[in-house]
């Protein structure tokens, strides 16, 4: 497993999703692993996470998801996208089923890590993805 | 390697009459029938009455989930129907709210408001079987005043009508959070309780514990949330409402998470009877042997469905439904194959009913009252559970209660710490579960499930037609029944406002504009996420 250090990242619920545990423990883990993580909590609204986006200069956005709203997560990407930030991949993990999962990927997605993932696939990715160490490589290209 | 349960007790190869040292019959078990309960309140166990088996329902539009209720009622649901609300109506928001449009009748039902709960009833009878409703506590009055509301539009004696409408506020703050406050949520409550016991009606109020299970929390500490809940409740009604404790006993039921470690599942339940029924007596001085006997509904553990090969669950589940069983609960509602994917589809929701159909008649556990009890291991698991749940419930206690624990982070800290050292265990291998980090097969491998789809386009059509039916009802009326509403909010914790609600429900006002003038009447914006504005000019609250 490789190290976070110098990576800021954001761990969020997003809408109306109030379930908290999955990204505290993954907030954990990644600080733990040497990320700077931007714990905003549930009840983001997609502009909310965006505006903290840019106020946080992050390298990356978690969205832990527990509650089927990808509504939500499509508008929180078009609205990154909408004020430049494309090389800032969003990541998310939760009981996201395969071919919603897909569907995300191909809305700009740059990951889904469904419930089991390992601490160490999680942090591989995010070190591998973050803005930090892509340039300016555009959000799309880490979708695969 | 020690063997532990998941509390931390250290469990021995094998048991023997010295593990039960000074243990006496009637002191610790009684007959099935009698006091401390702990082998259940019928002398005839599941001869005299089956468990009701339930799925749960709801996603998608209120005519949606009708016609899946009336699809389980055909797979042998009969006892009884439960119904989750979706995140929106969980809320207090209504769905065309620009944050609920999004998702709308997503994770659950749309019920914002008495037009939904017609069509979620339509054509089913409100009697002859029980109506559960779960989802938060801030939608226990207007689930409340929805079925009396269609009660009498049916003609319907409402006092044939039972079921559970009610959920206590503190579960809302277990692994999980509520844009509502707690103190309204309480209120609420309070509120609602306090009604249903005035008047008679047979409602029950949700006391869970599953929340608090299945966001990490371990056995012994849900045996001490459970009572530290319990007491909180009973002790506001009996001493905020001044209602006497025989009838607020027969109010609260239930729901404990059940997961795969079978015999500490059965100590857990077979534990909690006995722990409530002293306190009943012993604290609460109750007077009848009813009030000792708390219902134990069973919701089988979503957080043991794994996401990697899903029929696997099929097996957690079963063996899961039968320490349910055995342990004695009164109800019982699987976790489904496809927990870990999305809502349950067709297939695992018979599966999950077939797996409880088959625990009730083939395995012959229904057979025989409380069939473990005398075993020393079992007896053993059950006294060390107790006795580490009553540590639990002294520490809560210390802070000064539930509420305080709650306000305090104490719970939810609690819960995270345990989520983490689980999290952990699994993450480094050091606890095999089959599929995710153990016999692990190629996802191509893996057996492809049936999902269930959700579609954005789906909410924004609920919504949609929210804003539109909106725009043909009684206005005049309705903000009548609002601005009474609102004088009433502003009349004290103790003034209950389940009249007026009632009668706003009944002349379809929705969720948020019954929340909302409840909130300006106590000093709080409209919308708790501030993004609209009440549709009325109100005069501002008297401070």
């Amino acid at each position: 497993m490789q190290s976070g250090r110098g990576i800021k990242i954001i761990v969020s619920m997003i809408g109306l999703d109030g379930h908290t545990t999955g990204g505290e423990v993954v907030a954990r883990m990644l600080r733990d692993a040497g990320f700077e993580v931007v714990y905003l909590g549930p009840n983001q609204t997609p502009e909310r996470i965006v505006h903290a986006a840019l106020q946080e200069d992050v390298d990356a956005v978690g969205i832990s998801s527990h509650a089927s709203n990808y509504g939500q997560i499509v508008a929180l990407v078009d609205m990154l996208r909408q004020k430049g930030l494309t090389n800032v991949p969003v990541v998310c993990g939760g009981n996201i089923p395969k071919h919603q999962a897909r569907r995300l990927r191909e809305q700009g997605v740059a990951e889904i890590f469904p419930p089991g993932s390992s601490s160490a696939a999680i942090v591989d990715f995010l070190v591998g993805t973050a803005r930090k160490n892509r340039g300016g490589l555009a959000l799309a290209a880490a979708g695969g | 390697m020690t063997r532990k349960t998941d509390y931390g007790y250290v469990i021995k190869p094998a048991y023997a009459p010295k593990d039960l040292d000074g243990f006496d019959y009637q002191r610790d078990l009684g007959d099935p029938g009698a006091y401390p309960f702990t082998r259940g309140y019928h002398p005839q166990g599941y001869r005299s009455r089956m468990w009701t088996q339930r799925m749960t329902a709801g996603l998608g539009s209120s005519r949606e989930a009708n016609q899946v209720l009336k699809r389980y009622r055909e797979m042998g649901q009969r006892g009884g129907m439960q119904v989750i609300h979706d995140r929106v109506s969980c809320s207090n928001i209504d769905s065309d709210h620009p944050l609920g449009r999004r998702e709308a009748g997503v994770l659950g039902w749309p019920g914002s408001s008495l037009l939904e709960f017609e069509e979620l009833m339509a054509d089913l009878p409100l009697t002859g079987q029980s109506i559960t409703i779960l989802g938060s506590c801030a939608p226990s009055a207007l689930r409340l005043a929805y079925i009396i509301a269609l009660a009498e539009k049916r003609g319907v004696d409402l006092g044939e009508i039972h079921g559970s409408v009610m959920e206590s506020p503190f579960e809302n703050y277990m692994g999980q959070t509520d844009i509502q406050p707690l103190e309204l949520n309480l209120k609420l409550f309070l509120d609602a309780c306090e009604y249903v016991i005035r008047n008679k009606i047979r409602m029950r109020a949700a006391v869970i514990s599953q929340h608090f299970q299945e966001s990490g929390g371990n056995n012994a500490q849900a045996l001490g949330v459970v009572l530290a809940m319990l007491r909180e409740v009973c002790g506001l009604l009996v001493n905020e409402r001044g209602l006497d404790f025989d009838e607020v006993a027969t109010l609260p039921y239930e729901l404990v998470s059940v997961g795969s470690r079978f015999f500490e599942e059965i100590a857990k339940i077979r534990a909690l009877r006995r722990m409530w029924a002293k306190m009943a007596r012993e604290e609460f001085k109750a007077k009848k042997e009813k009030s000792c006997q708390l219902l134990i509904a069973v919701h089988t553990s979503g957080r043991t469905m794994t996401y990697q090969q899903p029929l696997n669950n099929l097996v957690r589940s079963a063996i899961q439904t039968l320490a349910g069983v055995i342990g004695g609960c009164t109800a019982l509602d699987n976790a489904t194959l496809d927990n870990a994917h999305a809502e349950p589809s067709t297939l695992a929701a018979r599966m999950s009913l077939n797996t409880q159909h088959i625990v009730a008649h083939e395995t012959g556990a229904a057979d025989v009252v409380d069939p473990l009890a005398g075993s020393y291991f079992v007896e053993a698991l059950t006294n060390a559970i107790e006795a580490e749940g009553y540590k639990v419930l002294k520490k809560i206690e210390k802070i000064g209660g539930m509420l305080a624990a709650v306000r305090s982070g104490f719970i939810e800290e609690m819960i995270y710490e345990e989520a983490n050292r689980k999290f952990r265990a699994i993450d480094s291998g050091e606890q095999k579960i089959v599929g995710v980090n153990h016999l692990v097969i190629p996802e191509e491998d893996d057996f492809e499930i049936p999902i269930m789809e959700v579609h954005a386009e789906a909410s924004e059509a609920i919504a949609d037609r929210m804003a539109e039916w909106k725009k043909t009802r009684d206005w005049s009326a309705i903000e009548a029944r609002l601005r009474q509403l609102h004088a009433d909010a502003g009349k004290g914790e103790r003034f209950n406002l389940m009249p007026s609600i009632i009668a706003a429900v009944k002349v379809y006002a929705t969720a948020g504009e019954i929340m909302g003038v409840i909130r300006l009447g106590r000093g709080l914006s409209y919308d708790p996420l501030n993004m609209i504005e009440c549709p009325f000019a109100l005069d501002p609250v008297a401070a």
